[in-house]
C-alpha cells in the first residue's frame, strides 16, 4: 500500500511538470499553472479578494505545515 | 474620476528581476533551512515571512503582472494531476495516514529533515509564493 501511495503522488507531481512543460510551449492552448493561478486569483466577492486571499493563503499555510509542523 | 484599484506592470521593476530577487529568497531559504521542525523558530520564521508575502500580495500598492481575461479549454489539462493529487491525499488522510499508506507530508518529512535538501524546499515555496504575490 505504500508502494501506490507513493507512485500516486509520483504520477501526480510528474504530470504537474509535463503539463507546466506542454504549456511552456509555442502557441500552445494550455495556460501555465501561474496563469490558472492568477486567474483563480482574480475571483471577489463584492471588494473582498476572496480568490487571493483562498491562493496566497492555502500557499502560507504549505509552507508552516511543512516547515514548522 | 475613477481611481485605478491595482497596478499591473508586464515590465519587472529593478528588485522585481532574479538577478535580486534569487539571492535574497536563496539566503531567506538557507537560513528557514536550518531551523527544525516544530521549534518555536521555525514556527515564528515561517509565519512571519508568509506573513510579510502575503502582505506584499494582498497590499494594492505593489505592481502586479497582467492576468487573463479568461482561460483557454487546454486549462482543463490541469486537472488531471490536480485530481490525481488529490485523491491520494484525501485517501491516505481519510485512512489514518499510516506507515502503510502515508499522506504526502508524512512521506516528505523524513526528506526534509536534511538541512540541504529543506533548504531547497524552502526555497521553491518562497519562489512560487514570490511568483503569487506578483500575478
Amino acid at each position: 500500500m505504500r508502494l501506490v501511495a507513493i507512485t500516486g503522488f509520483l504520477t501526480a507531481l510528474v504530470l504537474f511538470a509535463v503539463v507546466e512543460w506542454a504549456a511552456r510551449r509555442e502557441n500552445s492552448r494550455i495556460p501555465t499553472f501561474g496563469d490558472v493561478c492568477a486567474y483563480v486569483m482574480r475571483y471577489e466577492v463584492g471588494p473582498v479578494p476572496v480568490g487571493r486571499i483562498a491562493v496566497i493563503g492555502f500557499w502560507w499555510w504549505m509552507g508552516w505545515h511543512f516547515f514548522a509542523r | 474620476m475613477d481611481q485605478q484599484p491595482e497596478l499591473s506592470a508586464d515590465v519587472p521593476r529593478a528588485w522585481d528581476r532574479p538577478v535580486f530577487s534569487v539571492p535574497i529568497l536563496a539566503f531567506l531559504s538557507l537560513i528557514g533551512g536550518q531551523l527544525p521542525s516544530f521549534s518555536t523558530a521555525a514556527n515564528l520564521y515561517s509565519i512571519g515571512l508568509g506573513g510579510a508575502l502575503a502582505w506584499v500580495g494582498l497590499s494594492p500598492r505593489f505592481p502586479r503582472r497582467a492576468v487573463p481575461q479568461r482561460l483557454t479549454a487546454g486549462a482543463g489539462w490541469w486537472l488531471v494531476p490536480v485530481l490525481i493529487f488529490g485523491v491520494f491525499e484525501a485517501a491516505t488522510f481519510l485512512l489514518g495516514s499510516r506507515d502503510d499508506f502515508p499522506t504526502f507530508s508524512k512521506l516528505a518529512d523524513p526528506l526534509l529533515e536534511g538541512s540541504l535538501v529543506r533548504s531547497a524546499a524552502y526555497f521553491a515555496w518562497l519562489w512560487a509564493f514570490w511568483g503569487l504575490v506578483r500575478r
